[in-house]
């Protein structure tokens, strides 16, 4: 991610989507095709999973928590929307007399809980466990519930993590809906088609050890208004954002950089930066940008990877610009370039399917 | 940790309210009315939109609101957790299979309606509820997991949340894998014992967090323990049989355990309201 960013490389590709005629371009990874130990749990999503495990270390630091504090004070929280559904696909692909083949008789696998369990049992997690699914809020609301497992003291650490899979659903879904651009995504550019759908698995260690970077405050909220339509005005926007900022104790002009959800649909995009524009109109130092041009956009992982991004821009001082974007709506100014710039606070946007919003700040102490 | 339970919602083989299953618990009666399932139809849900929900978001919006009706609160302002083993597995069926033809088509209602949160959108929307709302998902022991999550949100909030467990039941080909063979659904009002009961009903609880393999406690009513057996959500059962009948449950009984995980769960015990 760091390579992809100091070298200015988007992840975005034109779409060789097997068994998919959808023209579009996705935000695909090299997975491998077994890198699992269990393969009674094998699906894409697990996979992909492991891949970012095995990086910096991550379950070295997690044995090394578990160690310290003991294996039942250390809990997890996944988030996912897709969980292993490319698995069930794949099985329903090979149905024998209607009913699953022998080797897709996963019943860990088939269910919304697949990333956690798959994640418990590969790092012996023995506290409480459990995934959150909130459509594309999924992996930021994992650290509002670590947060309170935390601050109540029934843990002293928690993995938080998200992954989300291509698979035809999400593809012919949201094709089905007319929000796939047939480009890659141009967040906030007045001529966005739509999304460019990704994949990614993102993990952080949470715990009440101090640390230079902080999780200052998470909020929640719901549109109450439509499923798959943001509120015209905002309303959850505006208060995911507002209760981020009362649980940080923060005003708006603390925040030094805004991560926006801008996934390039219009009416997202227009609604995220109509409400920004209004709640930072006093901050004039605040800078912005979406990612998702980079990234894709990957769903129930898009927190997870936002927070990560925004974590890591406050230690590189590394904003990212808003890739593919050359023009900027009004209303709102993005950074369009990457620059760099000393962030002390960021706050990162996900607002997902069934009207759900969540924001989370990371500061630097 | 002291809970207070304020309200309670439940929709299942032969139950439609917690009335009726307060009825089988005292009666000890196999059939109180009839032992058919009988899909819910939620008065806050127009009926068109009925239709396009399905049966799983129509039994979760029925419970959520049957129980916030029991407990007196504001529905506009309680946050609320939904969780489900299985997710829907009748729409999981539709889009594997839509996927499996040469076009692929899907229809969009379909496709929104996938998401796990869908139940809790629904809610929301019918109750005009823009409080903090989740979906969690602990396959066999969601209903745990995510009591677990509603006690710490209404410690961290100081008020009450409301919480909702179902599934439905699975068809070929998740039939053969996965373990709910009939449909349920729950949902409880809990609250912080030093919140203000805004109800005439309130049953205070004291939870404990234990650490090991722990099976769920069956309810003691044998149609109960029919339904607990055919469902996980319905791991709900044994809490709510002890609602329905406080004060003889407790002297039968005592503690009531629900999983959480594989090695951590949920003790409950009755204990006077503060």
């Amino acid at each position: 991610m760091r390579q992809g960013l100091a070298r200015g490389q988007s992840g975005l590709s034109a779409s060789e989507w097997p068994d998919c005629d959808v023209p579009c371009y996705l935000g695909a990874v090299d997975v491998p095709p077994d890198n699992l130990a269990d393969r009674g749990r094998m699906s894409r999503n697990n996979r992909l999973i492991e891949l970012a495990l095995a990086q910096d270390e991550f379950a070295a630091h997690v044995a090394r928590a578990q160690e310290r504090h003991g294996a039942h004070r250390v809990g997890l929280v996944m988030g996912t929307s897709t969980s292993s559904i490319d698995r069930t696909e794949e099985a329903y692909r090979d149905l024998r007399a209607g009913e699953f083949a022998d080797r897709f008789v996963q019943p860990e696998t088939h269910n919304p809980h697949a990333p956690g369990d798959y994640v418990a049992q590969r790092l012996g997690i023995k506290g409480p466990c459990m995934t959150v699914s909130a459509a594309c809020a999924s992996s930021a609301k994992v650290f509002a519930a670590a947060k309170r497992w935390l601050e109540q003291d029934w843990v002293d650490a928690v993995v938080v993590g998200g992954a989300d899979t291509l698979c035809l659903s999400v593809i012919y879904g949201f094709h089905s809906l007319q929000l796939v651009s047939q480009e890659p995504c141009r967040p906030f550019s007045p001529d966005r088609q739509g999304i460019s759908l990704g994949e990614a698995a993102g993990f952080v260690l949470l715990s009440t050890t101090p640390d230079p970077v902080q999780l200052l405050g998470v909020g929640e909220s719901c549109d109450a208004y439509h499923m798959s339509s943001a509120h015209p005005e905002g309303l959850g926007a505006r208060l995911s954002m507002q209760r981020a900022l009362e649980g940080a104790r923060l005003e708006y002009s603390a925040i030094d950089y805004v991560n926006l959800h801008g996934t390039g649909t219009r009416a997202n995009d227009e609604t995220e930066g109509r409400v920004c524009a209004e709640l930072f109109a006093r901050s004039p130092d605040t800078r912005f940008s979406a990612t998702k041009g980079w990234t894709g956009h990957a769903l129930g992982a898009a927190g997870i990877v936002e927070a990560v991004l925004s974590i890591n821009a406050l230690i590189t001082g590394l904003l990212p610009g808003t890739m593919h974007t050359t023009v900027c709506e009004p209303g709102l100014s993005l950074e369009l370039e990457s620059i760099s710039a000393e962030l002390k606070t960021v706050l990162s946007n996900s607002f997902g399917f069934g009207g759900n919003n969540c924001s989370v700040i990371f500061g630097q102490s | 940790m002291k809970l207070t339970f304020l309200g309670v919602g439940v929709w299942g083989v032969g139950l439609q309210d917690f009335e009726q299953l307060r009825r089988c618990v005292q009666t000890r009666e196999a059939g109180v009315g009839s032992a058919l399932f009988m899909p819910p139809k939620p008065a806050a849900i127009p009926a068109r939109e009925r239709r396009r929900a399905g049966l799983m978001i129509n039994m979760a919006v029925e419970v959520a609101h049957q129980a916030c009706l029991h407990a007196g609160v504001d529905v506009s302002g309680i946050p609320s957790v939904f969780v489900s083993a299985m997710g829907d597995t009748d729409i999981t069926d539709y889009m594997c299979r839509k996927l499996t033809r040469p076009e692929k088509l899907l229809s969009p209602t379909k496709f929104h309606n996938s998401v796990h949160n869908a139940p809790s959108g629904y809610w929301s929307i019918s109750a005009e509820n823009r409080a903090p709302s989740t979906f969690v998902g602990g396959y066999q022991h969601s209903f745990g997991a995510g009591l677990f999550e509603a006690l710490c949100q209404a410690r961290a909030g100081g008020g009450p949340v409301l919480l909702v467990g179902y599934d439905i039941a699975n068809q070929a080909p998740f039939a053969g894998v996965t373990p709910v063979g009939e449909n349920f659904a729950s949902a409880l009002v809990l609250a912080p014992a030093d919140y203000p009961q805004p109800a005439a009903f309130a049953v205070g609880a004291e939870l404990e967090l234990v650490t090991g393999a722990q099976r769920p406690t069956r309810p003691q009513t044998p149609v109960l323990e029919r339904r607990f057996a055919a469902n996980p959500c319905a791991q709900s059962l044994a809490l709510l049989e002890f609602l329905a009948d406080p004060w003889a449950q407790q002297n039968s009984c005592g503690e009531i355990v629900v999983p959480v995980g594989q090695e951590l769960a949920l003790s409950i015990r009755g204990c006077a309201p503060a």
